[in-house]
């Protein structure tokens, strides 16, 4: 009845250490896992289930654990952790989860009884009204009590990528993969080997099937062949490592935990991703025992066969010593001899198959043991308190007859895992023999080994390896493999057994994890999801994070029964990566927050965190948005101020972030003229212009000013977030369509740092600090540019505005940039200068009617939507996307249009983003579309007009003009009376530009 | 990840590189000339084959040179990677080379992991 220690087991130490579990400590051995540690103490009950609430233990002893998913308390609150293979140390801290207010008294379990409501397609059937039930009631509800374990809190971990690029991979350090190393040793193929476990032989390992190799007892051999893989030239071998992911071109992914039975160092990395790419990827990642679905198959106590075997051979426990033993097939055996040779006894072993194809010398064993032998029978169910206690057993003339027994271990055959296999593409075919699907024809180079191939006899192996490996002219290697049972695999198709007792309480479940039940497989074909992958999402069978190992193929031979087809008709769910959960944390690697994205700052930086700049992040700039001048400063009170100030007097914006491009070659000209709508054959030399960049489709694609300084050199700018975007359409139609073109392009970013003065007072302040440059207007007109030497560096002025004042802009080279940036403060300080950010900036051009490139215009924005009609270069043959602009869409009339917006009432507010519309309520209950003209792109309170003002794309807006319409807010149905007027609010006649 | 063999830098990982869209698309010489129907057709439609596909790739965070590329959709294998003055490789080429995953028909797409 209770556990038992192996004390000949050779991959536990007998050092004690300490676990806590539920608040209770409990002693364990060093390189137990948490399953191991805790049924060592006769803990069964570890977690409750995902929708039923019932009572669940330990099903298995690996990757493919559906119930017992615990918590760690002490490593970031890690929830989820399947408590089969996280291995412990002293002073874990685990807790179970899904339950409310303890494992054993877990009122949620009240479900189990509520179970009708929540069967398959419960979810779409359920929440469906009353209107307003979703938001209010529903969503928090399921929110509420969604999940297993709860999220961490302040998580913070570490881990790191690696890449591999080796000749050959071998998934699993098991047998196969063991025997196909021994091959590839000092051999001219570089090869790596991943393990998931920390020890090698898979299952030499796990079980005792095997007892001898070549004469030398399994664990020798397995230390001999990991002493000569290491000390090889060519072989290296990663443990602790879960190959996730297998991609196109030979790609995978393997996750290595770093800190296995070790207390984690937050220091250090915890995970390792690594990335390999191999040329050839031998799989022998070996197979999956599945269960049996039968009335009850989830209490507490039952456990597969091999699971319980492995806990004897690998983890030096035996959960109980007189399980009952349910078979289908010839392997279980194995079982009954590692628990013979502890001294223990099964209370029973029931084999489903006939009489006379099960082997004499399982019947031999079993009579010569005294082991209560039920050929030709079945378990019925089991029943007990939140644990077995009572096995149902129909025999072969169909009665039933109850033992008593704490554990119950089914098996129901093997599947090779073929999950890896068919990620990477490869087909699969339905085997009689084994009952099961295993690798057909590989779609890469993919080669499968032993049991994942489907090849389950230990003789053959050996010829099987050599054979597959043929092609790589190595020594064929030939062992003598003595086995523990009869090599012969034999197995009878069995999926779900008859329940004869039925209760509210009793279910027989296909996924454990998900509490889908073979009733609910039934349920859903009734409602006509008879495909398997319909039937997949419908029921959530298999959905779960063991994404059924031990049960999909399970439910394709229930279905199958169901919809009397064959398996290989009904067909396999996708398998899709990754194989098992993998952490967040490991896919991010080190981008993860400071390093998440990088941050571009300008050489102005430190001066604006000196001046209390609050920023902005503009792609991956870093740029102020506004400065506060005292603590208690609202974002709109700075704003404000320095709006007014730079019209007042004036104001200074680092514009570091625009976009630089410098296009130098004989045929500039040429393909400037192409790449915007602009005509620059007849613009003079050092003369500059505001200009626009198309896409072909005709729509606005970035703006920016472009310096001539002769028809060999301009300069262009661009939009801060689009510069990588022009840079690169540039360079595609140079490279693609006009190679004959002899132009070169340079990005020139970060090579100047720019400077925004404008204001009134731009010009006597510039002077100061340029004393030997004339900046009057005869010699330095507007949209005019002079470049000069500053300390040894290029420097260039140019007179241009975006805030529609009086406005320089200072292009220097970094290295002098703060220096001269100060500089301008010193002498600005008499003319009032006021530093600016972002946010000023947008509300000074929006008072002059400016677009922003993706405010006003969104992609289906053309030059003439927003009056630039001006600025196309009409008479020039060809520019990219001037054909479009004549399409008939294009060109119709009723198009959006850029127009200005103010409000009747002058202290009335327009928001961002809001429709205009014709009426001057909205209905309270709306049942006709009410008709939406346009929207409001950008809307500021200005403080040199003070009232609002907006800029709206609306339908035929050039033709509203003085029109009076309403604009709607986002609360209730009463709409702002507004009217349309021009979009340029403040000199409209350039006097403060040109003067 | 694909590996992507840049004809300039070599094999690379796919993540350096951003696909163009249809290969062997020339823009039209005089725009003008065209029909809203013709111009429409090479600024909005482009094929989109499952099996082999002529398309243009560029070395965005490499040499930043484009080049063309043949490349089998249904089994994102690169059949052939050429430079853009290379003349374009007759389909016949690649018609034997097809190999689709898990057996899939040439149009259309769905779980055949299954072999009949």
């Amino acid at each position: 009845m209770s556990a038992i220690n192996n004390k000949n087991c050779k991959y536990i130490s007998q050092v004690e250490i300490k676990i806590t579990f539920d608040g209770k400590s409990y002693s364990a051995f060093d390189g137990d896992t948490v399953a191991s540690a805790l049924l060592r103490n006769n803990i069964r009950l570890i977690g409750r289930s995902f929708k039923y609430h019932r009572p669940r233990g330990i099903y298995t002893c690996g990757i493919e654990e559906p119930n017992a998913l615990v918590q760690i308390l002490n490593e970031h609150n890690e929830p989820n952790t399947r408590a089969t293979i996280k291995r412990t140390y002293d002073g874990i801290n685990i807790s179970s989860q899904n339950r409310w207010p303890s494992l054993s008294f877990d009122i949620g379990s009240i479900n189990n009884i509520l179970s009708p409501i929540f069967s398959a397609g419960f979810y779409y059937k359920t929440f469906m009204g009353p209107k307003g039930f979703w938001k209010k009631i529903y969503e928090p509800l399921i929110r509420r009590t969604a999940g297993l374990g709860k999220p961490p809190k302040n998580f913070r971990s570490k881990s790191i990528h690696q890449n591999h690029n080796v000749d050959i991979l071998i998934v699993g350090g098991g047998l196969s993969g063991l025997i196909a190393a021994r091959k590839l040793i000092d051999t001219n193929n570089e090869v790596l080997i991943v393990e998931q476990d920390c020890f090698l032989g898979g299952i030499l390992k796990n079980s005792n099937k095997v007892k001898s190799i070549d004469g030398k007892n399994v664990f020798e051999w397995v230390n001999e062949t990991e002493k000569l893989i290491l000390g090889s030239k060519n072989i290296k071998i990663l443990k602790n490592t879960l190959v996730t992911t297998y991609n196109f071109t030979n790609h995978l992914i393997a996750l290595e935990d770093k800190f296995v039975g070790k207390k984690i160092d937050t220091n250090k990395s915890e995970l390792t991703l690594h990335k390999i790419r191999t040329t050839h990827t031998i799989l022998a990642n070996g197979h999956i025992e599945r269960f049996i679905s039968f009335r009850n198959n989830d209490l507490p106590g039952v456990m597969l066969a091999s699971s319980f075997e492995k806990y004897i051979e690998r983890y030096g426990v035996a959960p109980d010593e007189n399980p009952v033993i349910f078979t289908n097939n010839s392997s279980t055996i194995s079982l009954v001899k590692s628990l013979i040779n502890l001294g223990c006894k099964p209370s029973a072993y029931i084999d489903s198959r006939n009489k006379n194809d099960i082997e004499d010398e399982t019947k031999d064993y079993l009579s010569k043991n005294n082991i209560p032998f039920y050929p030709e029978s079945e378990v019925e169910g089991c029943e007990g308190n939140k644990k077995v206690e009572k096995v149902y057993i129909r025999s072969s003339n169909k009665e039933i007859s109850s033992i008593k027994a704490s554990m119950l271990c089914p098996s129901g055959g093997f599947n090779p895992d073929i999950h890896l296999f068919t990620q990477s593409k490869g087909l699969v075919k339905w085997d009689d023999k084994i009952i099961s699907f295993k690798p057909d024809t590989a779609f890469q180079n993919t080669i499968t080994l032993g049991s994942v191939s489907g090849n389950y006899k230990f003789k053959d192996l050996c010829s099987e390896i050599n054979k597959k490996l043929s092609f790589l002219k190595t020594n064929e290697l030939n062992l003598e493999i003595e086995t523990n049972i009869r090599d012969d695999f034999s197995i009878k198709e069995l999926w779900e057994t008859k329940t004869n007792k039925k209760s509210k309480w009793s279910k027989s479940f296909i996924d454990l994890h998900n509490d889908v039940t073979t009733k609910d497989l039934q349920q859903a074909i009734n409602e006509g999801y008879d495909r398997i992958e319909h039937l997949k999402r419908y029921t959530t069978n298999s959905m779960g994070t063991d994404q059924g190992k031990i049960s999909s193929i399970n439910s394709l031979g229930i279905v199958s029964k169901i919809l009397k087809k064959k398996i290989s008709e009904v067909g396999t769910t996708t398998y899709r990566p990754p194989y098992a959960p993998l952490s967040f944390a490991a896919i991010a690697g080190r981008s993860t927050y400071e390093y998440y994205d990088p941050e571009r700052k300008t050489p102005i930086h430190n001066w604006h965190i000196k001046n209390n700049a609050v920023f902005e992040d503009v792609g991956q700039w870093k740029r102020p948005w506004y400065f506060k001048k005292y603590k208690t400063e609202t974002m709109h009170q700075a704003v404000q101020r320095e709006s007014k100030q730079t019209r007042q007097s004036a104001g200074i914006l680092d514009g570091s972030t625009l976009g630089k491009i410098e296009i130098k070659g004989k045929d500039a000209l040429e393909f400037m003229n192409l790449m915007y709508t602009n005509a620059f054959t007849k613009m003079k030399p050092m003369t500059s212009r505001y200009a626009l960049m198309l896409g072909e489709d005709g729509m606005i694609m970035d703006d920016g000013i472009i310096c001539k300084i002769n028809d060999k050199h301009f300069i262009a700018t661009t939009t801060s977030g689009g510069a990588p975007k022009v840079f690169a359409h540039m360079e595609e139609f140079l490279q693609t369509e006009w190679p004959h073109l002899q132009v070169y392009l340079n990005s020139i970013t970060e090579q100047f740092t720019t400077f925004n003065i404008s204001g009134p007072k731009a010009r006597e302040i510039v002077s100061k600090v340029f004393s030997d440059i004339d900046f009057s207007n005869e010699k330095f007109p507007f949209m005019t540019f002079k470049t000069f030497n500053y300390k040894n560096t290029q420097a260039r002025i140019m007179r241009a505005s975006f805030t529609g004042e009086l406005g320089y802009e200072i292009y220097i080279s970094p290295q002098h940039a703060l220096e001269l940036w100060e500089l301008i403060f010193k002498h600005g300080k008499d003319f009032d200068l006021v530093p600016y950010g972002t946010e000023t900036m947008h509300l000074l051009r929006a008072e002059k009617g400016y677009v922003v490139i993706g405010q006003e215009t969104d992609g289906t924005v053309t030059p003439i939507d927003i009056n630039f009609n001006w600025m196309i270069g009409k008479k020039k043959k060809d520019f990219i996307g001037k054909r479009s602009l004549t399409r008939s869409d294009t060109a119709r009339e009723d198009r959006k249009q850029l127009v200005g917006i103010v409000p009747l009432d002058k202290s009335q507010f327009i928001e961002e983003g809001q429709h205009i519309v014709e009426c001057e309520n909205l209905p309270s209950k709306i049942k006709m579309p009410i008709e939406y003209l346009g929207h409001i792109s950008s809307s500021y309170h200005s403080p040199n007009l003070n009232h609002c003002i907006s800029m709206a794309m609306i339908k035929s807006g050039n033709k509203l003009m003085g029109k009076k319409l309403f604009v709607s807010t986002p609360k209730g149905t009463k709409n702002i009376p507004v009217e349309i007027v021009s979009p340029v609010f403040i000199d409209p006649e350039n006097k403060r530009l040109t003067s | 990840m694909i590996l992507i063999n840049c004809p300039y830098c070599g094999e690379r990982e796919q993540s350096e590189f951003s696909n163009g869209g249809e290969a062997h698309v020339a823009r039209p010489k005089n725009p003008e000339a065209l029909s809203d129907k013709d111009w429409g057709q090479y600024v909005f439609y482009r094929s989109n084959p499952k099996g082999i596909f002529y398309e243009r790739w560029v070395h965005t965070h490499g040499c930043r040179k484009w080049f063309n590329a043949v490349r089998d959709t249904s089994t994102d294998t690169f059949l052939k990677i050429y430079k853009l003055d290379d003349n374009r490789p007759d389909i016949s080429e690649f018609k034997s080379t097809l190999k689709s995953p898990s057996g899939e028909p040439s149009v259309g797409s769905g779980n055949f992991a299954v072999k009949k």
